[in-house]
């Protein structure tokens, strides 16, 4: 049952997630990707941080943001495609620029994201 | 469009997070090594150069590639497990992880585009 409730939440979040991502490929290209998944890396940092010094009873839903949102928000496989297709256009600083940029600044985000709940769960304690 | 690549991603997710639940169980009991993930960002980007020379129209694109895909393959939690590597001091695996991702993902998006083109 509660396996259950964790996959369809994971779809339910992940239909968001796409959608979201659709949609800023759309307007912005792959400018639009690299954003999304650099904001992405902030994210999941954030609430994976977090739901490590806060429990909850509603663990479907924490699956749901983290693994369904978020996870469907980024993407690994367009990003590998998107500097393949920067390669094949004869741009190989583009391609190399945004394929260090990725690495880069995703995991600084992710840094970022980790020290947002920091900050954040120390606000937490001195309020309680 | 949008409601393609959404629907996509909602199935390529569910898959994601099976396979992960199957190979955290199976795969990583002796290593820390985020196996799971590994197997599914190489092969989604293997299937999406594949996909992508195929020329499948917008809609089945839309569907398979930007939808199961985007949605399978994730950029977010291969940070995070990396930047958890880095926490508890797993330098080593961090770098084979980093490396085997990044290089491996160029390599086989590559490989699939060329597969596409035969």
């Amino acid at each position: 049952m509660e396996a259950t409730k964790k996959y369809l939440s994971v779809a339910f979040f992940a239909f968001l997630g796409g959608a979201a991502r659709y949609g800023l490929n759309q307007q912005f290209s792959f400018y639009g990707t690299f954003a999304g998944n650099i904001l992405g890396c902030f994210l999941l940092a954030f609430l994976t941080y977090l739901f490590l010094k806060i429990t909850t009873t509603k663990d479907w839903l924490v699956t749901g943001l983290s693994t369904g949102f978020v996870g469907a928000f980024t993407t690994f496989s367009s990003f590998n495609l998107d500097t393949l297709k920067l390669l094949a256009a004869g741009q190989s600083l583009g391609a190399l620029l945004y394929f260090l940029l990725s690495i880069l600044c995703g995991f600084f985000f992710a840094f970022l994201g980790k020290k947002a709940t920091l900050a954040v769960s120390q606000k937490m304690i001195e309020r309680s | 469009m949008g409601f393609a690549a959404a629907f996509g991603a909602s199935f390529g997710a569910v898959l994601r997070y099976a396979i992960t639940n199957y190979g955290k169980k199976h795969w990583m009991k002796q290593s820390v090594f985020p196996w799971p993930t590994l197997l599914i960002n190489l092969t989604g980007a293997f299937l999406l150069g594949l996909l992508f020379r195929l020329k499948l129209g917008v809609f089945w694109y839309a569907l398979l590639g930007s939808g199961v895909l985007g949605g399978y393959t994730t950029f977010s939690t291969l940070n995070v497990e990396m930047l958890s590597l880095a926490d508890s001091g797993q330098r080593r695996t961090l770098k084979h992880y980093l490396l085997a991702s990044y290089l491996g993902g160029l390599a086989l998006v590559t490989v699939g585009y060329a597969l596409g083109g035969l």
